[in-house]
């Protein structure tokens, strides 16, 4: 990976790391004061429950006292006939603004009912069940209308009257409109289960609104606060989200649990707020990746170019061209001192080479000059000596004279042709041609140049040498110059025989080793000491006593012109073995 | 001071007396505002401009109108009636023995009549010994045509102007039975009842047609409450498939159900009379019957033990109509008491199935004969259908006849009598009657005889 994207993702990762820290402290704070404010909401939304409740009652109480003391209800008390006075409380009720309103006799029959006319003559159960005496306060109540039962807060009134007492209950409804008084908070809810069934129904349950509510997450609660009669609060989890609800049981005049009040404080506002947080945390998280990106382009083209210029330089270097400079990286500080030490390295590194190709240059010409002179020397010796037999032989008798004449010439004449075989040879490796490409087949070459040694090995007197060939047959063809890879294989087996003057075996392996085609040498001749196989491949260098130390030159140059590379491995002693890569 | 003493109490007696018989002495002039539904507005109108022969008065019984005698010879088969002479029409013209002959001639094409002098022979084309109290019937009231092809009468009052929900009429200064104390009568129809209510309140009306559930309100008005003999019936009409013999000892539970003691009392306001029979007692004359049925009523277990939908009804209403909704109400309470679960429904356009229907059936109060007739032409002919072949007694048929068609539309209780209900008004204290109620037992308003107190 490169610095640039490291770098990137390190800037990346800061920012993005940042922005979820404070995203999270900020929605945890944002829960504990919205934890801290659902209940300060719920506890004086239920206070004012409270109040209002009582409030009513006292409404309620008063109202009744007032119907009672009517000349209405004073004159159902002394009247024998009351069927007269069947719609008197529907009237009455109206007057006191009260929902419920029941006339009853001593008997307990209703003479007139405001939220049940057509009741009359009936029994109301509840009046006279408990006490009979007047309830000073309102209570709770379960009162029958025609189509249903509902909760009301009543009061309780007696008169006495002539064929006994006179009851007069009336109150007031605890319905959506009592729900609707109730001053609600955003996101607050009240809601007013009924407990009049013996199972828990959905139609029980009021609201202040009037949409369809779904009771069944709210049953559990419901139930629970009935049976145990203690306040309750849990959180309820709603398709659209979380609601705490604090459940208080209302009961009536004998204790039992006529209602249950549910205030709800919606968790939604603190979900919305969570999901502002987290995607405002995204969205400075994107804008700070963002910025992290344009900071980190901009580091880079301040701290990372200069660096990719000297990987590019040191890459430049590492592939032999060590003339490169990076004088003009723009940076300062320990870039600025890396790319100068840089520069100063490659320059060094140059001069170094020069002279070094210097050195080798003056080492290979005086090799060069030896080689020439050892292999001038040794023509010109006999050519010396002749030249002095023939000074000598002067001044023998001309039948002497000639036959030393005639036999001097012709030991010039082959000492002359011996230097012209030494020039010549020199002056093929200087004027060695380029290669003609086409397609050849490797193991074919190598078959031919084996087979033209095979009668040289087997002739009589030459050491026992045995030559094994191991052809890769999937070998194929490469593109090369069939007779100069003929020449270099066939240097190699010379070298090779040359290498067991005693005698040995002689191996030739081909392989194909994925894109490169192989040729492997061994021989099991004395092997090459360290010195002797850096300095093998160089043109006139020989270990032979009567080599030019071209062989393996040419070897290497027919190799380097095929694109491919030549290498040995050897121990002394050991024989040597030389590998030979060509492109396929 | 003793000598002072009597002459001062015999002058204080005299003018007191004078005083009283000075405020109950008839006093003539004034308009009388009148207001009523319009069931019927008409024919009580007609009552008042046209005469019969004969009149039925407050007790029911025939009194002389146009006629002042009639005598049947043996077996009703030849009636002599003596006609009242001098009787004059709105017209200023003498009514004519020839004239009412023919007009009853027109009416009766199969009887026999001819004029004697003042008297009118009748032959019946058969036995008829109730012969005047068909001729005390409306239908055979005098109305005489003109050449303009208008119609005058002899009644207390003309026709002055009939516009849009108002008929006014004026006093007849020549009629027979001396000019009515009223000078006009403003009949008012269209009116609902809470704003004829209002009128006589606030006295924008002096009598105006009231229901049974505003008598205790018009009373404590100090409003004059009077009322006509029974004719309206309340009654349920079951439908399919309640309607059917497999669900009898259902309707027979329910109809046992009904407190109609208790909805004459207190929902009417002791109003009205419990009905067990289509016709009111004091109609047909006989006793309450108790019919044979072969359905027993089932206990209130039975009725809960019922399938839901056995035993759950709707009850259809008239949604304008107060009286029967209150009606309605109490009779769910009962049947909610036997174990069913009713509900009353008062829509006001088309509404849903209902199983039950409250009715008003109103009937003359004539012969039991037309007046079942009438009920039965109320119920109309689908519930008809469904009480089986009952054939609607005709005009004249016996009491035998008429309590066998009772009978057997009772029988299997599709249809249930509830209250038989009478007309009533609220007359202001500045209307008085000379002789009798304003209002007929008939429901007839008997403005003949009423005055205005002065202001």
């Amino acid at each position: 990976m490169s610095l640039r994207n490291r770098l990137f993702l390190l800037v990346s990762a800061v920012v993005l790391l940042t922005v979820v820290l404070v995203t999270l402290t900020v929605s945890a704070s944002a829960r504990q004061s919205f934890a801290m404010l659902d209940v300060e909401r719920t506890a004086a939304l239920v206070e004012q429950f409270r109040r209002e409740f009582a409030d009513q009652g006292l409404q309620v109480a008063e109202r009744v006292d007032r119907v009672a003391q009517s000349d209405e209800v004073s004159r159902i008390a002394a009247s024998r006939d009351v069927a007269p006075y069947v719609n008197e409380a529907t009237t009455l009720a109206a007057a006191q603004g009260l929902d419920v309103l029941d006339v009853v006799a001593a008997d307990g029959t209703i003479v007139s009912s405001a939220e049940w006319p057509a009741r009359f003559g009936y029994r109301n159960g509840w009046i006279t069940a408990g006490r009979t005496a007047d309830a000073p306060a309102a209570f709770l109540q379960a009162i029958e209308l025609p189509e249903t039962t509902t909760l009301a807060l009543v009061a309780i009134r007696t008169l006495a009257a002539g064929a006994g007492n006179l009851y007069i209950a009336g109150g007031r409804r605890l319905d959506r409109k009592f729900l609707q008084s109730l001053v609600l908070a955003p996101g607050m809810r009240v809601l007013l289960y009924q407990n009049l069934q013996p199972e828990i129904s959905n139609r029980q349950l009021l609201t202040g609104e009037d949409d369809a509510l779904e009771a069944a997450p709210l049953e559990p609660l419901i139930a629970r606060v009935i049976h145990n009669r203690q306040e309750t609060k849990e959180t309820i989890e709603w398709p659209d989200g979380p609601e705490t609800v604090d459940a208080l049981p209302l009961s009536g005049r004998d204790g039992s649990v006529l209602g249950v009040l549910l205030v709800g404080s919606s968790g939604r506002q603190l979900a919305a707020l969570v999901s502002r947080i987290r995607w405002s945390g995204v969205a400075f998280g994107s804008v700070a990746i963002a910025l992290g990106f344009i900071l980190a382009f901009v580091i880079s083209a301040r701290v990372t170019r200069p660096v990719e210029q000297l990987a590019g330089a040191a890459r430049t270097v590492a592939d032999g061209d060590w003339d490169v400079h990076v004088d003009d990286v723009r940076t300062t500080g320990e870039i600025k001192v890396l790319a100068d030490a840089f520069e100063t390295m490659t320059r060094q590194l140059v001069d170094h080479r020069d002279r070094l190709v210097q050195a080798e240059r003056v080492a290979a010409w005086r090799e060069l000059a030896r080689r020439l002179a050892h292999e001038l020397k040794n023509p010109l010796f006999p050519l010396r000596i002749t030249i002095d037999n023939l000074r000598r032989a002067k001044s023998l008798p001309p039948g002497e004279f000639d036959e030393v004449f005639d036999e001097s010439l012709t030991t010039l004449q082959t000492g002359l042709g011996n230097l012209n075989t030494v020039v010549g040879r020199f002056s093929d490796f200087a004027k060695m041609p380029a290669p003609e490409f086409a397609q050849v087949s490797v193991n074919e070459i190598v078959e031919q140049s084996a087979s033209l040694f095979r009668a040289q090995l087997a002739s009589p007197g030459h050491p026992p040498v045995t030559l094994t060939l191991d052809l890769d047959p999937s070998l194929g063809v490469i593109r090369g110059d069939s007779e100069q890879l003929r020449r270099a294989v066939q240097n190699l087996l010379l070298n090779a025989i040359d290498a067991m003057p005693g005698g040995g075996a002689l191996r030739i392996v081909t392989r194909r080793d994925g894109a490169v085609v192989r040729i492997d040498v061994s021989d099991t001749g004395q092997g090459l000491n360290e010195e002797e196989r850096k300095r093998l491949f160089t043109p006139y260098y020989t270990t032979k006593q009567h080599g030019t130390g071209l062989g393996l030159a040419i070897v290497q140059s027919v190799v380097a012109d095929h694109a491919g590379k030549i290498w040995v491995d050897s121990d002394p002693g050991r024989g040597a073995t030389f590998h030979i890569e060509l492109p396929a | 001071m003793t000598r002072f003493r009597r002459p001062f109490l015999v002058a204080v007696s005299v003018c007191l007396a004078g005083a009283v018989l000075s405020a109950a002495r008839p006093r003539y002039g004034g308009t009388l505002k009148l207001e009523t539904t319009d069931t019927g507005a008409m024919r009580r109108v007609n009552a008042l401009v046209y005469e019969q022969l004969i009149t039925i008065d407050g007790s029911g019984m025939l009194r002389p109108a146009l006629a002042t005698t009639w005598n049947a010879n043996t077996g009703g088969k030849r009636w002599t009636i003596r006609l009242r002479h001098g009787v004059k029409l709105h017209d200023g013209s003498t009514l004519q023995p020839p004239q009412i002959a023919a007009i009853l001639q027109a009416l009766h094409g199969d009887w026999q009549i001819a004029t004697e002098g003042d008297a009118l022979v009748i032959d019946p084309a058969r036995d008829m010994s109730d012969l005047p109290w068909e001729l005390a019937d409306s239908s055979n009231a005098i109305a005489v045509r003109q050449g303009t092809g208008t119609t005058v009468g002899s009644g207390p009052f003309r026709i002055e102007r009939v516009a849009a929900g108002v008929i006014a009429l004026r006093a007849h200064e020549e009629y027979w039975d001396g000019r009515p104390f009223l000078d006009a009568v403003e009949v008012r129809t269209g009116r609902s009842s809470a704003e004829q209510l209002t009128d006589v309140e606030t006295g924008r009306a002096d009598m105006v047609s009231i229901q049974p559930t505003d008598v205790r309100r018009s009373e404590q008005r100090q409003l004059r409450i009077e009322s006509s003999e029974p004719l309206e019936l309340i009654a349920l009409t079951f439908e399919p498939p309640l309607a059917t013999s497999a669900n009898e000892a259902i309707r027979r539970t329910f109809a046992a159900a009904i407190d109609r003691a208790a909805i004459a009392r207190v929902v009417l306001q002791g109003r009205a009379e419990p009905a067990t029979a289509m016709l009111p007692q004091r109609l047909s004359g006989y006793a309450p019957f108790v019919l044979d049925r072969t359905a027993v009523p089932l206990s209130r277990n039975a009725v809960i033990a019922l399938p839901a939908n056995r035993r759950t009804f709707a009850l259809r209403v008239t949604p304008s109509d107060a009286v029967a909704q209150a009606v309605a109400q109490r009779i769910a309470v009962n049947a909610r008491d036997a174990g069913f679960m009713l509900t009353v429904q008062a829509p006001a356009g088309l509404g849903p199935r209902f199983d039950v229907r409250l009715v008003r059936l109103p009937f003359r109060a004539a012969a039991p004969p037309e007046a079942l007739s009438d009920l039965m032409a109320g119920l109309g002919p689908r519930i008809l259908t469904l009480l089986g072949r009952i054939t609607r007694p005709d005009p004249g048929a016996s009491l035998g006849d008429v309590l066998s068609a009772e009978r057997a539309m009772l029988a299997t209780d599709i249809i249930v009598p509830v209250v038989h209900v009478p007309e009533l008004y609220a007359v202001a204290p500045r209307v008085q009657s000379w002789n009798g109620s304003a209002v007929l037992s008939s429901g007839g308003w008997n403005l003949a005889n009423v005055w205005l107190n002065a202001p």
